[in-house]
């Protein structure tokens, strides 16, 4: 039985240790020959990897208890799936970056038919506005055929790919442990509904654990998967600016969605604003960048919604009035205390509740910290 | 030679009748008791023997064999001193007494003759009015406790020869009776040395406690350190309505079993804040010989945890079947003890772990796990049953100096009293007494014919995915909000802001900020 590339990249990797960047190397000083590359790593060994390998073959090497053993009767009892880089359908823009992966792990088959995708980032600790935001950008994003990539983590994360997995673009999610492990456990249901439009990729062997150093290592994949990536709402030392960082390094654009000057979680966007990341309002701003890419593949979406401020103010006109409107208009975009707003109206305590969660149930304003709202539109 | 007196012992919070029978016979003298006593009343022989001689009579030199009957209850504490001494004295025949039969003693001897306080007095003395019994004899110190019922006369004995005294009966009697009882019943003004006028802001926080105390809502305060959460709590008992005399004579029940001197009929309500190192037994009740633990303490109150995410998780879970049926049951092989406990609940507690997670000036440093751990351990049962979760954010520095003061409580009070009272007329005949104890047939009642406010209430839950508790709670909530506004029927607005103070916090970090 014919031993395919991959398995015998999986086993190179696995039992023959060979780090992946000097696989890389050695790829490409081949000029993309895999069969050379993997001879030259393979040459001494005589091979019979494939899953049938039985003990009775004494006269090759036995592979029945190695870790690629392991690993492979994992692969197909999980339903699991490899990409390795001399694939057609392994990604042409990962495969560019400095240092792709040689072997991917996926499931859902989104990442084989993904054409055009970006990166949604941002902090796990988000705010209100920051939610908002990312499912806004996501959403739009997703509904004109562009895959939203983020990394699985809470926050702006899954908040991107929920949003995402509406539209037709669908989402790509990359982990930075083992594909069999859920990480964070809270998003046990989105790993579930991501497979139906999507796909969740990670460069690590299964079981392995979420360390902290796999991280930045799966922030590499994030954007080398992504033609931009937007950074949504970023402390000043987020993992959110190390991706763009690396993403600058691949070439890639790094977009910014501003937020309020007094959120410390808006920090690492405006420095990325302020060092050269173009500003993000809506969808267009990312499109424009793009033209030339996307008048081929995509259909120019112009008029898909989004807030512009007279159209909001238009609509929210007409659902409230009266005393409602007053305390809408006085919560500004920072934030008002709940005792600020009863001084301001000279209302009743218990009317202005009534009304602050009332507007908080159309969507309007929100508790931005304890007791005190703001604006979402 | 036979003599028999009526004493009492405790069984959890009731007292039940036991006779002192004394027989007295030739043989080698002895003092035996019988009827398993425990180990005070064992010890009981020294003291009375001491107590009898240092009176100033004579012991008996003959077999003496005291029963307790009914002989096969446990017996324990020093309830009997007295009874055994008068019987012992009247069976030798050295003191008169002619209404032994109508009345009942409790009492611990002293070596020197004196009778000292017991636990318990209060239910003792309403068994003994439901007995029959005209006169009860008591300790002098604790005899106020017990003397507001109206048919029994409470005789207050100093000493051994005092109670011999009054128990010839007659004149001599009259003036050990314990005769302050009106006055101890009627001046009744609960005071405080806290007031609500010294809460400065906390608008909200100030009105769910409110709505909380007159719909009987237990209630959550989720805050950063310094915002005021313990300061609220506290003054809620001020704006708690008086207790009647039968609430007293609850409360009084349950603080005579906890201490010995509680020398007045409790008349203001007990406000219950265990620290949370406290043990399993100090906060639900039990021991070797149970009693009643904090939650019964706070019986008729307030019950208030502060730091909630400190107390150990099981004890929170030991809070739920109480916090249901407003009693705990207590289980020994041998029998089941059962104390009250219809508490209103006030919790307090941090975000997180360091306690900043959404303040407005100083950043969280929590992970968005700790913070899910953190809030694991309370989510679920005992949280569901908390109706109202209402964030006290902290104040700016200014507004210390320069807030007016806000209202104060015996204004609150006024309009509290008002809404228990519709309550009360409301329920009346029916099991429930409050707003927080409606069940759902009931408000789906109201809501039949009011098709706006249910098409709300679908809106709501769908749009903050409440759970069918969390609505009905959210229901029994607004009804006290249009009770306070004396409104037949709830209104929208009533819903609005009930919803307010229940998804304030959603406490899955997931659905906030």
């Amino acid at each position: 039985m014919k031993v395919s590339n991959r398995e015998k990249i999986l086993y190179a990797l696995v039992d023959k240790k060979v780090k992946p960047v000097k696989f890389i190397d050695k790829y490409r000083q081949n000029n993309g020959d895999i069969n050379k590359t993997l001879d030259y790593f393979l040459k001494y060994e005589n091979l019979k990897l494939n899953y049938g390998t039985s003990k009775k073959n004494n006269n090759h090497i036995s592979v029945e208890e190695s870790n690629y053993r392991k690993i492979a009767d994992f692969i197909l009892k999980n339903e699991v799936d490899l990409l390795d880089i001399s694939d057609d359908s392994y990604p042409d823009i990962l495969r560019q970056i400095y240092s792709p992966p040689p072997l991917l792990f996926f499931k859902g088959n989104k990442i084989k038919e993904a054409k055009f995708s970006v990166a949604i980032v941002g902090s796990r600790k988000c705010t209100a506005y920051g939610r908002e935001a990312a499912g806004y950008i996501s959403r739009n994003l997703s509904e004109i055929g562009i895959t939203v990539v983020s990394g699985l983590a809470v926050g702006i994360d899954s908040y991107a790919h929920k949003a995402a997995l509406k539209g037709k673009g669908g989402s790509i999610g990359v982990l930075g442990c083992g594909i069999d492990i859920v990480y964070p456990p809270e998003n046990k249901f989105l790993y579930e509904e991501i497979l139906l439009n999507g796909s969740i990729i990670t460069e690590f062997f299964p079981k392995t654990p979420p360390l902290k150093s796999n991280f930045p290592i799966r922030n590499r994949i994030i954007s080398g998967l992504c033609r931009g990536v937007v950074v949504v709402e970023a402390g000043e030392k987020s993992g959110a600016v190390i991706t763009c960082e690396i993403a600058l390094k691949q070439n890639r654009e790094v977009f910014a969605v501003p937020g309020n000057i007094f959120n410390p979680m808006s920090r690492g966007c405006h420095k990325l604003i302020k060092s050269g990341a173009k500003l993000v309002e809506s969808i267009d701003d990312i499109l424009e960048e793009f033209y030339e890419y996307y008048k081929g593949n995509l259909k120019l979406c112009s008029d898909h919604d989004y807030p512009s401020s007279r159209k909001v103010n238009n609509r929210h006109n007409t659902e409230i009035q009266g005393d409602e409107l007053k305390i809408y208009e006085f919560i500004g975009y920072k934030a008002k205390s709940v005792e600020e707003i009863v001084k301001y109206s000279k209302m009743e305590v218990k009317e202005v509740l009534s009304i602050l969660t009332s507007l908080e149930i159309k969507q309007l304003i929100k508790e931005d910290s304890f007791n005190k709202y703001s604006r979402l539109f | 030679m036979f003599f028999k007196l009526d004493s009492f012992t405790l069984i959890g919070i009731d007292a039940i009748r036991v006779s002192v029978e004394v027989h007295l016979s030739r043989g080698l003298p002895e003092f035996i008791i019988v009827g398993l006593p425990g180990k005070a009343v064992s010890e009981s022989r020294q003291r009375v023997r001491s107590a009898v001689l240092n009176s100033g009579f004579d012991f008996p030199v003959k077999k003496i064999i005291v029963n307790l009957s009914p002989a096969d209850i446990k017996k324990d504490g020093s309830f009997y001193d007295l009874p055994i001494a008068l019987s012992i004295l009247a069976a030798s025949g050295q003191i008169k007494c002619d209404i032994s039969g109508e009345s009942c003693f409790v009492g611990e001897l002293s070596l020197d003759g004196s009778v000292n306080p017991v636990k318990g007095l209060i239910s003792m003395a309403e068994q003994a009015q439901s007995i029959g019994k005209k006169f009860f004899f008591v300790p002098y110190e604790i005899a106020n406790q017990a003397s507001f019922i109206s048919s029994l006369k409470i005789v207050a004995c100093k000493s051994l020869s005092e109670a011999v005294e009054a128990l010839a009966g007659g004149e001599k009697m009259e003036k050990f009776i314990c005769k302050d009882k009106d006055e101890s019943v009627s001046n009744r003004n609960s005071h405080y040395n806290f007031d609500f006028e010294d809460v400065k802001g906390q608008l909200k926080a100030k009105r769910a406690l409110e709505i909380a105390v007159s719909g009987r809502h237990n209630i959550i305060f989720i805050g950063p350190p310094g915002s005021g959460k313990t300061m609220l709590a506290q003054r809620a008992v001020t704006i708690m309505p008086d207790l009647n005399l039968e609430e007293c004579i609850e409360v009084t029940k349950v603080y005579s079993l906890y201490e010995k001197y509680v020398n007045y009929l409790i008349q203001e309500r007990p406000f219950r804040n265990p620290h949370h190192t406290i043990s399993r037994a100090g906060l639900i009740g039990g021991g070797i010989n149970p009693r009643p633990g904090e939650i019964s303490l706070a019986h008729k109150g307030l019950l208030f945890l502060d730091e909630f995410s400190q107390f150990p998780k099981n004890f929170i879970e030991d809070l739920r079947q109480p916090l249901e049926n407003k009693e705990v049951v207590i289980t020994r092989s041998h029998l089941s003890y059962s104390f009250p406990c219809n508490f209103m609940l006030i919790v307090a507690t941090n975000p997180c772990y360091c306690g900043y997670f959404g303040d407005e000036s100083r950043k969280c440093i929590c992970s968005q796990r700790e913070i899910q751990k953190f809030w694991k351990k309370m989510s679920g049962p005992v949280m569901d049953r908390i109706d109202m979760r209402v964030t006290v954010a902290r104040l700016p520095e200014s507004s210390f100096i320069k807030t007016e003061c806000g209202e104060s409580s015996n204004k609150i009070k006024n309009r509290i009293e008002k809404c228990l009272y519709i309550q009360n007329e409301r329920f009346k005949g029916k099991r429930i007494s409050y707003n927080s104890e409606i069940g759902i047939n009931i408000i789906n009642e109201w809501l039949k014919n009011d098709k706006k406010i249910r098409d709300l209430i679908y809106t709501i839950s769908g749009k903050y995915n409440l759970t069918a508790r969390g609505t009905v709670s959210i229901l029994k909530v607004s009804r006290t909000i249009a009770d306070l506004e004396e409104s037949d029927t709830i209104k929208e607005n009533h819903i609005i802001e009930a919803v307010h103070y229940r998804v304030g916090y959603n406490y899955s970090p997931e659905s906030i900020f």
